[in-house]
């Protein structure tokens, strides 16, 4: 209900290109995969799970976390409440994710609102300041517009990308953050399953 | 064509694993190609979507890639889209199918979770597919009952969605609960399997939502038609007068028990708010209108209008309550239920049937008491449920009058939906004199029937006999209790026990269940009449033992299974903490039954073979099968009228005997009954039975001390050609085949044992040394079974030696049958010539019998060969072998170290005096002497058994002993001298 705020839009965004004013709260989990291209032209498939912000749904969400390698952490830049939930959703998709160490990026949302005169009610100096406290990117989006909402994904992205390259992350047993890509000739993918748990509530 | 279908994956050849992601991508363009069903593309989807469910599963387990092309493609969706169109039974039932498959493989939770995801099972769950096919009927329901074991505390929250408050919102249980009374069998048992999951989970708004929306129209059908149902059973009862429908009948009370089991399920559940619900409706609307009102034809004291009233006949309601009390210990529900049978009186039944409930209930309630079906349909109730919601409206919402269907006289009442309470209406009529119930029985005597079903009616309904007028005082106080009144008449069995098994069944299961409290069974324990010094309610115990003196009588028309269930009750209701409350005079009446029954059995007293045979058959069914009333209560058989023809198939406990040889049995096992009774009263133990006693025999591998038995050497060659050497014992009962123990000389190993009253024995024509012996199976032993325990050919050394086993195997089945009998004369107080030894069996009827043998066993053709006994028997000592192997140490050659126990059996010099032919007899000399060369001890018989110790003794290894002596003895005595010349007494061996 009153915890709805963003993600489902986000990632619809993302994968279609598109906006829906009107969209149903998720009920469980959904399902999201694009293909993404990091700086040496390497494509990536990303597995995005949806999760359902409800608080009935908690429980499931955590089930998710497990074979992540990142989380988008998502709040309202017009909704305090939301973003001071954030440190929360943080210890718990670290906790599940362990003894991986999962890629965040700190996402302000609704970035249209803003400059349509909504008060603001996060600031982004302060935003800033806690993700580099906790040395994670930051970025603030728009769903409507899609204003910065690739870039959102990209930076998760290439940071997974780069640990990759530096050998912290490998394809594992037991783990599926990462796996390798479908044989195809000459090709270097990976997929990554990225959750996007990111909730916060007012209630 | 061929070409064509290759195509059909646009492009894609069929990959040849099936189990592979690229066959799922195959597949997958399969879908996405034929997204619209067509006459031409049917069975293609439905091959194409019963090996995605195979491929999926494989996937779960074996490949994660796979169940993420599923996700990423979102497969889910082409099921969705090709269930929503019109696409016929056939792609229905694959669909549904593959489904089923799905969850209930998946392991993966995340990929369950997914699945379960955005509503679209609940879609699938609300779809109106079209259920008068019965495969698509099957598979939704096993799809539904699938789901439902996927609920826990998290997954709950997919099916039930308690975000929206206001809306119907949880499919899985209100879609499945439609079918509750589907006339499917396994539909049925799929739903309440279903609504037991749902329940089981323990989530609070789910629950909340169940009781408040759905319990009330739920319970209230259910409970009208499991009432409709037992109607059905009490019409098939009383049109049965020939034991036509015995199948029929088995499935209605086979339905009745799993809806009894059905409701204790839940009520086991412990689901405080549900189980009040649930108790509510089944008092008011079933268990109290239709079962206990069934009690009483009384008219003027139940004031549900009497045209629309239903009932059922006495024995049936009985039977049916004494399920409900042996089945649900469900404390607030089984104690309303007693105290309105036990307690409710005539000014309490008058003033209205709901007053009934209200005087014994703790929960105050409005609905009235009636077995009437319920406002209206499940099906019209869970609608309402939706549109009221819809509609914010709930309290005023008045359903349709015009509606053809049987709840149409109900509809004007107002409904509201969330707590279905209706107002009482108590008719109240007044109270009558007319006896009523003899009113009913006019009636049926008077009806237009055959004489056997007025019988048939008659017997169903509680015959009040003058003797039941008897007792004013008892009556006064009884008549008050119509219900209780009505449990006690039946107790009489006058014409026959239909209804007396029924009322015990229903006291027996009234005390014993655990959720009664004992001062409501109080009043059934507890005099009427107040009075100190009876602990006991004596109109009840005088009608229990009424029950047992009457199956004595010759022709008593009491069934076993009747005395048996009457004598355990009876022993339950007077012995308290090992205390018999027992007045004199019943302790005396119950005396007087067992001097009756004894009497009885003794008309049945003979010499036979039979007899015997019948004996211990009776006796050891009898320990064998102890009465289970759970079990005696899930027999249909015996809601039919108790008949004597074995043709039913009826158990022979449960109906009347037939013919002289089962009336024989039935005085045998009355007698065993009463016996025990009466033993139990007067706290006794039983000693004399059974007739062997198991622990006197010998054992295989028993060791035994065979240094001062007869041993007669033979071969034993059994019919498959096998051929042993071993040595003969005969012993008092038994016949031993041993084996000289290696590691002791004198001593043997049992090898074979049987008992020497089973034994058939005859010669062989063309070889003088060879016997050949059968030896049967006690009857009891098992009924399907009649392969004899040992049937060889014994070959002995020479003629001489083969005569005298043949003598002695022939003496030892007299004798051990004669012992039998006399031990039953004795228990039967029969006088014999001398009580307390053998006594000689009866020569003169010997002959005479001996050409209508019907026992085991065959006498031997040449009568005069069992008179020619002069054996002189040793003993044979047993030792077990497992307390040897449990001391562990290993036992040296001839330092046993033996306690003897001595087989209480005394032989006297009483006995008998008895023509012998002399002819016959066979000295034994040289048998003696080989013995004594083969156990190198020197040859000590016993001549006198009060004498004979074994006693060596070597202190660390203390071993048991039991001595066992042959009854042979008896008849040495009397012998030849000059054949005894070296014995001596049984002396002390120490080696
Ligand atoms: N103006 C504006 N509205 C947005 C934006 N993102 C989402 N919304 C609106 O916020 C509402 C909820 O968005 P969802 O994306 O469904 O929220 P959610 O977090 O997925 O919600 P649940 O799945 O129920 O947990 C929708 O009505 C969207 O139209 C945004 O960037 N700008
Ligand atoms: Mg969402």
């Amino acid at each position: 209900m009153e915890n709805r705020h963003r993600r489902s839009s986000l990632l619809k965004y993302f994968t279609d290109g598109k906006f829906a004013e009107l969209s149903d709260p998720t009920v469980g989990v959904d399902f999201f995969a694009r293909l993404i291209e990091v700086k040496d032209g390497t494509r990536i498939k990303l597995q995005l799970w949806d999760t359902a912000g409800q608080e009935r749904f908690r429980s499931i969400t955590k089930s998710y976390y497990r074979n992540s390698v990142g989380a988008l952490l998502v709040y309202d830049v017009c909704n305090r409440t939301s973003f001071e939930h954030i440190p929360r959703w943080m210890m718990e998709a670290r906790r599940h994710i362990e003894p991986h160490r999962p890629v965040f990026c700190l996402v302000g949302c609704k970035l249209d609102l803003v400059m349509n005169g909504c008060r603001r009610e996060v600031s982004q100096e302060e935003a800033r300041a806690f993700a580099e406290q906790y040395g994670v990117h930051h970025v603030e989006t728009s769903a409507r517009t899609g204003y910065n909402v690739e870039d959102a994904f990209r930076t998760v992205t290439q940071e997974v990308y780069n640990r990759i390259q530096n050998g912290e992350y490998k394809v594992e047993d037991g783990w599926d953050g990462i796996k390798t890509g479908f044989a195809r000739p000459g090709g270097l993918d990976f997929n990554l399953v990225e959750a996007e748990p990111t909730k916060s509530s007012c209630c | 064509m061929f070409r064509s279908r290759s195509w059909f994956g646009g492009g894609l050849w069929k990959p040849k694993n099936p189990h592979s992601l690229e066959h799922l991508k195959y597949l997958y363009n399969v879908l996405s190609k034929n997204q619209t069903v067509s006459e031409n593309n049917r069975g293609l989807l439905v091959e194409t979507l019963r090996s995605i469910a195979e491929i999926l599963i494989w996937g779960d387990q074996n490949d994660s890639s796979v169940f993420d092309f599923f996700l990423e493609k979102n497969m889910l969706s082409f099921f969705l889209r090709i269930m929503k169109q019109k696409c016929g039974s056939y792609v229905c039932v694959q669909l549904l199918q593959t489904l089923n498959i799905l969850f209930e493989n998946i392991r993966n939770e995340t990929s369950l979770y997914y699945l379960l995801s955005n509503n679209h099972v609940n879609s699938i769950i609300v779809h109106k597919f079209d259920f008068s096919d019965e495969e698509v009927m099957a598979y939704y329901i096993s799809f539904l009952k699938t789901l439902s074991l996927k609920l826990n505390a998290h997954t709950i929250h997919f099916f039930y969605n308690e975000v929206n408050e206001h809306t119907n919102d949880f499919p899985l249980y209100t879609e499945a609960i439609k079918f509750f009374n589907h006339s499917e069998g396994m539909v049925r048992i799929a739903v309440r399997t279903l609504t037991l999951n749902v329940y089981r989970v323990e989530d609070a708004s789910m629950l909340t939502f169940i009781r408040d929306r759905t319990a009330a129209p739920y319970f209230s059908n259910l409970v009208w038609f499991i009432g409709n149902h037992i109607i059905e059973l009490d019409i098939c009862v009383r049109n049965d007068a020939d034991h036509q429908s015995q199948n029929r009948l088995s499935d209605l009370v086979a339905e009745h028990l799993d809806h009894l089991h059905y409701l204790n399920d839940i009520l086991c559940l412990n689901i405080e708010d549900l189980n009040k619900v649930l108790s509510e409706h089944l008092l008011h609307k079933l268990l109290v209108p239709l079962y206990v009102y069934s009690l009483t034809r009384r008219k003027d004291l139940l004031c549900q209008n009497q045209e629309e009233r239903k009932y059922v006949s006495t024995v049936v309601a009985l039977f049916l309550l004494s399920q409900v009390f042996l089945i649900v210990p469900h404390g607030p529900l089984v104690r309303t239920l007693a105290a309105v049978i036990l307690k409710s009186n005539i000014d309490i039944i008058k003033n209205g049937a709901s007053q009934v409930l209200k005087q014994y209930e703790d929960i105050i309630s409005n609905t009235t008491v009636a077995f009437s079906p319920p406002k209206e349909s499940l099906d019209k109730s869970l609608e309402n449920l939706n549109e009221s919601s819809k509609l914010e409206n709930v309290a005023e919402k008045t359903v349709d009058k015009d509606k053809k269907n049987w709840y149409s006289m109900e509809k004007d009442k107002s409904i509201k939906s969330s707590t279905y309470i209706t107002e009482s209406n108590s008719v109240k009529t007044e109270f009558d004199k007319v006896d009523v119930a003899n009113e009913t029985i006019e009636e049926i005597k008077y009806l237009s029937v055959t004489d056997e079903e007025k019988e048939q009616r008659l017997a169903l309904e509680n015959p009040l006999t003058s003797e039941a007028t008897g007792n004013t005082i008892e009556q006064d106080s009884l008549s008050n209790k119509p219900f209780l009144e009505t449990i006690l008449n039946s107790l009489y069995c006058t014409e026959n026990d239909y209804a007396a098994l029924f009322a015990l069944c229903l006291l027996y299961a009234l005390a014993n269940n655990q959720g009664i409290d004992p001062e409501t069974m109080d009043l059934v324990l507890a005099p009427l009449k107040v009075s100190i010094k009876n602990l006991y309610n004596e109109t009840l115990i005088n009608r229990i033992i009424h029950i047992i003196t009457l199956s004595c009588q010759i022709n008593a028309k009491v069934r076993l299974v009747t005395l048996e269930l009457a004598t355990k009750l009876l022993i339950q209701l007077v012995i308290s903490e090992n205390e018999v409350l027992l007045q004199d005079y019943h302790l005396a009446a119950v005396e007087a039954a067992k001097e009756q029954s004894t009497t009885l059995l003794r008309n049945f007293y003979k010499g036979e073979d039979i007899f015997l045979d019948m004996f211990e058959d009776e006796y050891s069914e009898i320990q064998k099968k102890p009465l289970k009333v759970e079990w005696l209560m899930m027999d249909s058989n015996i809601l039919l009228p108790p008949t004597g023809t074995p043709m039913t198939g009826i158990e022979f406990s449960k109906r009347l005997p037939c013919g002289e040889v089962e009336r024989a049995r039935r005085a045998i096992r009355v007698f065993f009954f009463i016996r025990e009774l009466s033993l139990t009263l007067n706290n006794e133990i039983e000693t004399q039975l059974p007739l062997t006693n198991p622990s006197s025999c010998v054992q295989v591998n028993n060791v035994l001390d065979l240094n001062n038995s007869d041993l007669i050497a033979c071969r034993v060659v059994w019919k498959d050609g096998q051929k042993i050497k071993r040595f003969l014992v005969i012993d008092c009962i038994q016949l031993i085949l041993v084996e000289p123990d290696t590691r002791k000389l004198g001593w043997g190993v049992a090898k074979f044992v049987g008992f020497l009253q089973d034994i058939e024995v005859a010669g062989d024509k063309d070889d003088s040394r060879c016997l050949h012996l059968t030896i049967h199976k006690p009857l009891s032993c098992s009924t399907s079974n009649r392969i004899p325990l040992l049937s060889a050919k014994f070959i002995f050394e020479d003629h001489i030696r083969c005569m005298a086993a043949k003598q002695r195997l022939t003496k030892g089945r007299i004798k051990a049958r004669q012992k039998k009998m006399n031990q039953i004369a004795r228990l039967l107080d029969i006088p014999t010539a001398t009580p307390h030894c053998s006594t000689p069996p009866n020569y003169a009827l010997m002959g005479f019998r001996n050409d209508r043998m019907v026992g085991r066993g065959q006498r031997p053709k040449d009568q005069q060969r069992m008179f020619t006994v002069n054996k002189v028997p040793g003993f044979a000592a047993q030792m077990r072998r497992d307390s040897l192997i449990k001391s562990g140490t290993k036992r040296l050659e001839g330092s046993p170290s033996v306690k003897c126990q001595e087989a209480s059996i005394r032989i006297r010099d009483s006995s008998p005096k008895m023509p012998r032919p002399r002819s016959e007899e066979i000295p034994l000399e040289d048998m003696r002497l080989r013995k004594s060369s083969l156990t190198t001890t020197p040859v000590c018989v016993a001549e006198h058994v009060e004498v004979g110790t074994l006693a060596a003794s070597s202190p660390e290894e203390p071993e048991i002993l039991i001595r066992k002596y042959s009854e042979e003895t008896s008849f040495t005595e009397r012998q030849n001298n000059e054949t005894r010349v070296s014995r001596r007494k049984g002396k002390v061996e120490t080696v």
